[in-house]
Formats: structure tokens, C-alpha cells, sequence
């Protein structure tokens, strides 16, 4: 009974202080304990919803689970990643509602919610399946490990500066003493590392690009970050700082990392910035900083066999520049190995995924392509329709088909360099042009965690299989990625749909000179009535007189 | 007359100011009251041409009626060219509106820069099979001698499944190692059907009931394998790749998607994907894959089945029956 008092104290008091970014996530009631119909409820729930993925055992070995990465949670062995409670202990209801209820960001656990989705869970239904998956770990069972009882719960500082630039620049501070940037690199893109670490079910693991929002996994408010670092995220290398920061040092720190996150820039078509003369070939060019920025997001190629779904690099940023007879653009993509070599021999065989019928069409996580350093390179592919389109008619955004063929400039980290390529669809691999056709130069830069790409090529050539830049007109344009050390080579990639890239074209001189015709003629209009009425004088001043 | 009067110019300019307010602010406020609607229904730039062209006739026919109207109303502008408002007023009106008129023709012959973009349709049925119109799903749809094949298997504890979930279930069988195979299912039909088996008489709407589950618990496995990804876990269109395409996945959630189609054009979608789309629905930019190339047929029967009962909808019915 006091127990059962205290938690609806320590319930309230956590409402109460989380404020109202959590608030959306808090029950409007604690889980009142766990009943017969209550259990039998839940596991109807997690037979339909939650079984195909954590499986009919909670063991997280599900039908979809190993075509997933990160791994769905093993719900037997009780260690939970995002807890509010201290490092090593069980979750808290509360915890395990708000994971169900807004999903993990970036994984394949998506929002419960029933405020959220229409197909969603109620908050009953919510409490019913946490009642229920509690039953798949013993630890659940020991009051001994009750973290509510034995006050293992973190609850957010009594003292919160509001985010702003003293609390965000205290915070960078705090990442420098506290050696954040030894995993996740001085610019938070998860760099730090020089090679892959693993979990304690020994899958390796991407370090935490934190600049990247929607990878947050359990949240981006500064709450929630707060929460990672001070309860430490079980069965990963990241620890508690508990003992080594304290309270504000946490605050801030959080306050900093939420400063990271990088805003989209949301539209579809990118402006090149036209140049006067020489276009650069090096990406650190202070000429780019003027170029309007376009960041593309990219999905995991899912659209035929081999499918994948969890792709590396989920957003790139490109710039234009033009002149009279060039285009250069610029792509930036965050990656936090370099990968430069490539072995053909490891290259995967889609022979057995491309089946009809089979098991399945989609690669899986960690069994099938090596995810290891210095196996495939890293490469990125800038794709253009070839005929120019007509209307808002253009070829397939996955490689067109073989009607409509596509024009493809990949780059190549163990090349260097960037090999013009057609393609008719998906089916048949790439078709590099001929030598003499080859007319692409850049340079490319891995800084901190970051590609950068250069590709210029002439406005205009002679091949009837390129795409021409002509002012005035969208052209489509669309990306594929590879990012080699997640097993990435092939149609093991990411890519997105079509945006486009827009040459202004210099307004015709013809307009200013109607603009200026039409205003001497009015004006000249003007004077002629001006004369007119000044020569006829005034004409019957007593009339005038009466009038006004 | 000692009446007092604003002269002939300035209520021909005040009565096109008070025409043009009406038209443009005044019809369109009006209209909420009417409608009731939370949104002012503005009118469309030829009409308001068309009343102030009106409202410029009307106004020329009065003044001109006399020559004593078009003089009172050409006093003040002769007034106003001779200077008689102070010179600087002259030369400010005399520069204005030239202009304004070459501003009008700048923005007239300056070119428009435009994103290309078209309606799309999302149903389109242009080239849409009229064979597919009346197709059934076989999985949905049981037949007398699939309830009695099942019923055979579930008597002598030899239910097949799909190799997809069997090897979670063999997790399971290891774990729990249960009288029977069918113990799994947490529904009413399956323990129903459990029953009836110990008791050694089965009911063949309770069969029916509990294939339908075992058929829905495959298709559902099969969605979460295949389509998860993209149309999400609980078919809100939101998977986790949602986010990188143009065309955002379809949420079967929502009305006027899956529900006011037949089986048959969703078995066609699903088959032929992006790629069998017609002009107007823009084929290039959809993700939807041609599963007839990765999924057998009743792979592809199942996993409708399985949407839309996670879509809690059923799908329309043919017109034909």
C-alpha cells in the first residue's frame, strides 16, 4: 500500500517537473497493477503489433528483426536503453509508456500513440502491453529492483536556464572537459572513433550523429538529451555522468547538443548562384559559402531486391555555381569513416533476395554484406534526366527505365574521381561513357566526419547521352549514396526522389526597355496635357470662385 | 448653390475607391456569413475587371451626359496641370503615374519562373485491367476444402506456415514445448478450436474462424517484413523511410485510400507498382515497388488481407455484384 502511494507521488512530482515538453508523453494515470484481464489484453496487443519484430518470446528475434538495425530489444534480459532511472537499473512505467507511446526516432519502433496515429494505441491499451512485456523479464518481478521504490528515479534539475547562448556556450565547455568528442568528434557527427565499436549483443554500432535531429532516437528535446547522459544508455559504450558532471554541468551540456541540431532547409529546387569567371574545383572554396544551400533527404533503396533499410547517409546538402560554360556542384554528406577502398570480392550476391517467392528481398542488418572498415568505398552519385523534360514528365527517379534513360556522375573515393554513366533502369547496372566522354573534375575532402565532393563539368557537351544546363529551365536532379562500411555497394544504397537545379536566366533587355518606352510616353503624355492646359489659361475665374 | 459639394473628380475617384473595397474586401466578408465557412471566398480577378469596367462606364456615361458635367469633372485635372496646387504637387503627380504604368508593363513582360508541378491522381484507372475489377483474394475468401485441409492439419498437430514465421515459432515450440502447435494464438477462435479438437468434434465455422487468424497472423508478418518500412507498423504511411520520398507512402489509415478500392486494383498496385502507373499519377516519382517481382502471388494476397485488417477497412465492392 505505500508502495503503491509512493509511486503516484513520485508519478505526480515527475509530471509536475518534466514540463510540458514531456507532457504529451506522460500518462494521465500511473499503471494500476497488473490484473488477469489486463495481461490477456496485452498479449492480444503484442501478438498483432509487437510480435513480428520483438517475437512471440520478447527475445527480440521476430520474422522482420534481422533485416533491422538497430536490432529490436530483447525484452528477456530486462536492460532497457532509455530509462529516467540511474545507470544498470529497470525502467520505470513511465520509461517503457513513453518509448511505446512517441516510438524511437530513426529506428523501426514507431509511435504508439493513438493522439499521434489513427491506428494507435489508447493509453489503457498502453499500460496493458507494458503490464504484458513486463512479464517476459524475472527482474520485473523483484521489489528489490523496483526503481521507483528503491529511488532510483532521476528527475530533471530543480535550477533550468532556458536555452540560449550562455547556457549553450557553458555547455561546449563541458563537451571539451568531458571528452564527448572522443566518440562523437569535435563537431558531434559521430566521428570520434577510429574504428566500429560494438553492443553487448555484439552488433556493431553508429555512434551518435548528433547534429542529425531525426536520429535522436529517444528525443530531441534538451529533456530528453539531459536524460541520455545522466542515466546512460544500458548495454552501449555510453556511460552515466553522474559522477563525473553535475547537475548544471548536465543542463547545459544538453543545451549545447540541442544546438547542434541541424535545421532542414525544406525546398525542392536549388538555385545555382551564377559566377563571374573561373568556377573552383576545391570544395574548401570560400566562392561555395555564397551558393544557396538545398539539403535532399534519402531513403533506404527498398524499391526492388536487394532491398535495404538501414542506410547511412540520410541527408545530403548541394550547392550550385554557374558561368557562361560551366556548372559546378558541391556535395556535402556526413559519413564517419572514410572508406577508400574496395574489394569486388566481398560484393554481395543478390541472387538468392532476388527470388520470387523467397524468403525475403531485403539484405539483412549485420549477417549478409560485411559492415567493417576498408571493405567497399564510400561514393555518391549525382542523377539527371538525359532528354530534357517536358512538362513535369520525367524518367524514374530510381534509375530511370528503359524508355527514359538517366545520366549518372559517380564519384568514387578509391578513384578519386567522378565516371559519367548512363543508365536505362534499375536491372542493368550503370554504363560508364565512353573515355573521351569522361569530362567530369573535382576534388574531394573527409573532414571531421564530413565528405565533401566538387563536380564541374562544361554547361554543354556534344554527347546526345548527357544532360545539357540551360538557363531557364528545371532540371531534375536527384542523389544515390554509398556509404562502404556499412556494407553498402550496388543497389545496397540510398537515394532520393527528384528535386531540381535552376540556372537563372539574366532578365532580356527588352523588358527594361518597355518598362522605360512605356514611362516616356506617359510622361511625355503628361507634359503634352501640361502645355495644353497652361495655353488655354484660366478660363472663367468667377465660375471657379462660385464652384469651390 | 450653397449646397456643400466634393466637385465631380473626387466622387469619381471615391466612387471606384468604394467600389473596388466592396468587391475586394466586402463580397468575400460577406460570404463567410453566408457560407458559414471558416474561410473568405475571394473573387476572382476577372470578375472584379469585369464590375470595375462597369463602374468606369457608368461613371464616363454620367460626366459626359453634359458638357458642364465633363467640365466640372476636368477642372481640377486642368487645375492640377496648370499648377494652380502648387508646382511641386505637378511635378510629383506628373512623375508618378508614368511611373507606375512602367512598373505595370515590367511586371507584365518580366518572365515567371515556375516549379513545374500537376495534379496527381492517386486511383487513376486509365490503364487499369478490367480483369483485375472482379478478382478475390484467394487467402481471404476460404473455400469449404481449405477449412477441412486445416482442420485435418490441426487434428494431427501438423499446421503448415509460411517459412517467414516459422522459425520464430520453433523459438517458441523449444521454449514452451506446449500440447499444441496452435497454443500460440491469444485469440478465441484458435482456443475454441483447441477445445473442440480435445473433444473430438469440430465445429467448421469455428475452423473457419481460427484459419482466418492463422492467415491474418502470416500476412501481418509478411507486411512487417515487406511494407512496414515505408507504410509503417500501423499503416499510417509513416514508416521510417517515409520521409525520404516526394510522394510520401500511402496511410491506409485514412479515408479514401484502400477502402474505396476493389481487392482487385490493390492486388494490381501492389503488383505492378511506381512503374505500372499511367502519365497522370506521375510513375516517376513513386517509390511503390513492383512486387510481382519479389512477392509470389499469394505472398501479395496475404499481406492485403493483413492491411486491411490493420486499416481496420474493408475494401469496396465490385461493381458487377
Amino acid at each position: 500500500m505505500s508502495n503503491f502511494v509512493k509511486r503516484i507521488i513520485v508519478t505526480l512530482a515527475t509530471a509536475l517537473l518534466m514540463g510540458p515538453a514531456w507532457a504529451a508523453v506522460t500518462p494521465s494515470k500511473p499503471m494500476s497493477e497488473s490484473t488477469e484481464a489486463m495481461l490477456e489484453q496485452g498479449l492480444g496487443i503484442y501478438f498483432q503489433r509487437c510480435s513480428f519484430c520483438h517475437g512471440l518470446l520478447g527475445d527480440g528475434e521476430g520474422p522482420a528483426a534481422k533485416y533491422l538495425d538497430p536490432r529490436p530489444r530483447d525484452f528477456t534480459l530486462g536492460t532497457f536503453k532509455f530509462r529516467t532511472t540511474e545507470s544498470g537499473e529497470l525502467p520505470t512505467n513511465e520509461d517503457l509508456f513513453r518509448t511505446i507511446s512517441r516510438g524511437l526516432q530513426g529506428t523501426a519502433m514507431q509511435a504508439f500513440d493513438s493522439d499521434l496515429i489513427k491506428n494507435g494505441l489508447s493509453e489503457d491499451e498502453r499500460w496493458a502491453v507494458i503490464a504484458y512485456i513486463k512479464t517476459f523479464a524475472q527482474e520485473f518481478d523483484d521489489p528489490e529492483l523496483d526503481p521507483v521504490a528503491t529511488g532510483k528515479v532521476i528527475a530533471l534539475p530543480a535550477n533550468r536556464p532556458p536555452f540560449g547562448a550562455e547556457t549553450v556556450a557553458k555547455g561546449k565547455a563541458v563537451f571539451e572537459r568531458a571528452k564527448c568528442w572522443s566518440c562523437h568528434g569535435k563537431l558531434g557527427r559521430g566521428d570520434g572513433n577510429k574504428e566500429f565499436r560494438k553492443d553487448d549483443w555484439g552488433f556493431p554500432i553508429r555512434i551518435r550523429n548528433v547534429t542529425h535531429p531525426w536520429k535522436i532516437k529517444a528525443g530531441g528535446e534538451v529533456e530528453d538529451i539531459y536524460m541520455r547522459f545522466t542515466s546512460g544508455i544500458s548495454g552501449t559504450p555510453m556511460p552515466s555522468f553522474v559522477k563525473s558532471l553535475n547537475e548544471d554541468d548536465r543542463w547545459n551540456l544538453a543545451n549545447y547538443i540541442k544546438s547542434l541540431q541541424h535545421e532542414l532547409t525544406g525546398h525542392q529546387t536549388l538555385r545555382a548562384q551564377p559566377v563571374q569567371g573561373e568556377l573552383p574545383e576545391d570544395p574548401g572554396d570560400a566562392v561555395w559559402d555564397g551558393a544557396q544551400p538545398m539539403d535532399m533527404r534519402l531513403a533506404g533503396q527498398v524499391v526492388s531486391a536487394p532491398r535495404w533499410q538501414n542506410p547511412s547517409v540520410e541527408m545530403v546538402t548541394v550547392r550550385a555555381l554557374f558561368n557562361e560554360t560551366e556548372i559546378a556542384f558541391r556535395i556535402t554528406w556526413d559519413d564517419p569513416f572514410k572508406d577508400v577502398t574496395h574489394d569486388k570480392e566481398q560484393e554481395f550476391n543478390t541472387a538468392e533476395l532476388s527470388k520470387v517467392g523467397g524468403m525475403s528481398s531485403y539484405v539483412e542488418a549485420n549477417d549478409m554484406v560485411p559492415r567493417a572498415l576498408e571493405t567497399f568505398r564510400d561514393s555518391i552519385a549525382l542523377q539527371f534526366p538525359v532528354r530534357p523534360p517536358q512538362g513535369t514528365k520525367k524518367p524514374h527517379f530510381y534509375r530511370g527505365s528503359s524508355s527514359d534513360q538517366v545520366h549518372l556522375w559517380v564519384w568514387k573515393a578509391d578513384l578519386d574521381g567522378t565516371e559519367e554513366g548512363n543508365a536505362r533502369g534499375w536491372k542493368q547496372p550503370i554504363k560508364p561513357q565512353a573515355e573521351d566522354g569522361q569530362q567530369i573534375k573535382g576534388q574531394a575532402v573527409w573532414d571531421q566526419g564530413r565528405w565533401s565532393v566538387v563536380m564541374k563539368r562544361p554547361r554543354r557537351t556534344d554527347d546526345k547521352n548527357d544532360v545539357q544546363f540551360e538557363q531557364g529551365v528545371f532540371t531534375p536532379m536527384s542523389v544515390n549514396a554509398w556509404d562502404g562500411s556499412n556494407g553498402e555497394h550496388g543497389l545496397i544504397m540510398s537515394l532520393s526522389t527528384w528535386h531540381y537545379v535552376f540556372l537563372e536566366a539574366p532578365t532580356p533587355i527588352t523588358v527594361y526597355v518597355y518598362a522605360v518606352l512605356a514611362f516616356l510616353i506617359a510622361g511625355g503624355l503628361g507634359i503634352w496635357l501640361m502645355r495644353k492646359a497652361e495655353a488655354e489659361g484660366e478660363p472663367d475665374s468667377r465660375n471657379l470662385e462660385e464652384a469651390t | 448653390m450653397t449646397k456643400p459639394r466634393i466637385g465631380t473628380f473626387l466622387s469619381v475617384v471615391l466612387t471606384l475607391l468604394v467600389v473596388y473595397a466592396l468587391v475586394k474586401w466586402g463580397i468575400p466578408a460577406l460570404s463567410r456569413e453566408v457560407t458559414s465557412l471558416p474561410f473568405p471566398l475571394p473573387v476572382p480577378g476577372t470578375l472584379m475587371f469585369f464590375y470595375m469596367m462597369l463602374t468606369i462606364i457608368a461613371l464616363f456615361l454620367i460626366v459626359t451626359f453634359s458638357d458642364e458635367g465633363l467640365n466640372d469633372f476636368l477642372r481640377p485635372v486642368k487645375k492640377l496641370l496648370r499648377g494652380g496646387y502648387t508646382k511641386i504637387l505637378r511635378a510629383v503627380v506628373l512623375t508618378a503615374i508614368p511611373a507606375v504604368i512602367g512598373w505595370q508593363v515590367y511586371e507584365i513582360t518580366v518572365p515567371k519562373v515556375e516549379v513545374p508541378s500537376s495534379l496527381r491522381i492517386q486511383h487513376p484507372s486509365s490503364n487499369f485491367p478490367k480483369s483485375f475489377e472482379d478478382k478475390k483474394n484467394p487467402i481471404a475468401s476460404l473455400t469449404a476444402a481449405d477449412v477441412d485441409a486445416f482442420i485435418e492439419q490441426a487434428k494431427a498437430n501438423e499446421v503448415q506456415f509460411i517459412a517467414q514465421v516459422q522459425e520464430d515459432i520453433d523459438h517458441w515450440l523449444e521454449e514452451v514445448d506446449p500440447e499444441h502447435v496452435l497454443e500460440f494464438f491469444p485469440q478465441g477462435s484458435m482456443k475454441k478450436l483447441l477445445t473442440e479438437i480435445a473433444a473430438g468434434e469440430v465445429n467448421r465455422e469455428t475452423a473457419k474462424a481460427a484459419l482466418s487468424e492463422k492467415n491474418l497472423f502470416e500476412g501481418r508478418a509478411l507486411y512487417a517484413m515487406n511494407c512496414r518500412a515505408c507504410h509503417g507498423d500501423s499503416v499510417a504511411g509513416d514508416g521510417p523511410m517515409a520521409d525520404g520520398f516526394k510522394l510520401r507512402p500511402i496511410n491506409f489509415t485514412d479515408n479514401g485510400t484502400i477502402e474505396t478500392i476493389v481487392e482487385g486494383y490493390t492486388f494490381w498496385r501492389v503488383s505492378n507498382g511506381g512503374p505500372g502507373l499511367p502519365a497522370e499519377a506521375t510513375p516517376w516519382d513513386s517509390a511503390m515497388p513492383e512486387w510481382k517481382l519479389s512477392l509470389a502471388e499469394e505472398q501479395r494476397w496475404r499481406i492485403i488481407q493483413a492491411e486491411y485488417d490493420l486499416a481496420q477497412k474493408t475494401p469496396r465492392i465490385p461493381e458487377s455484384h
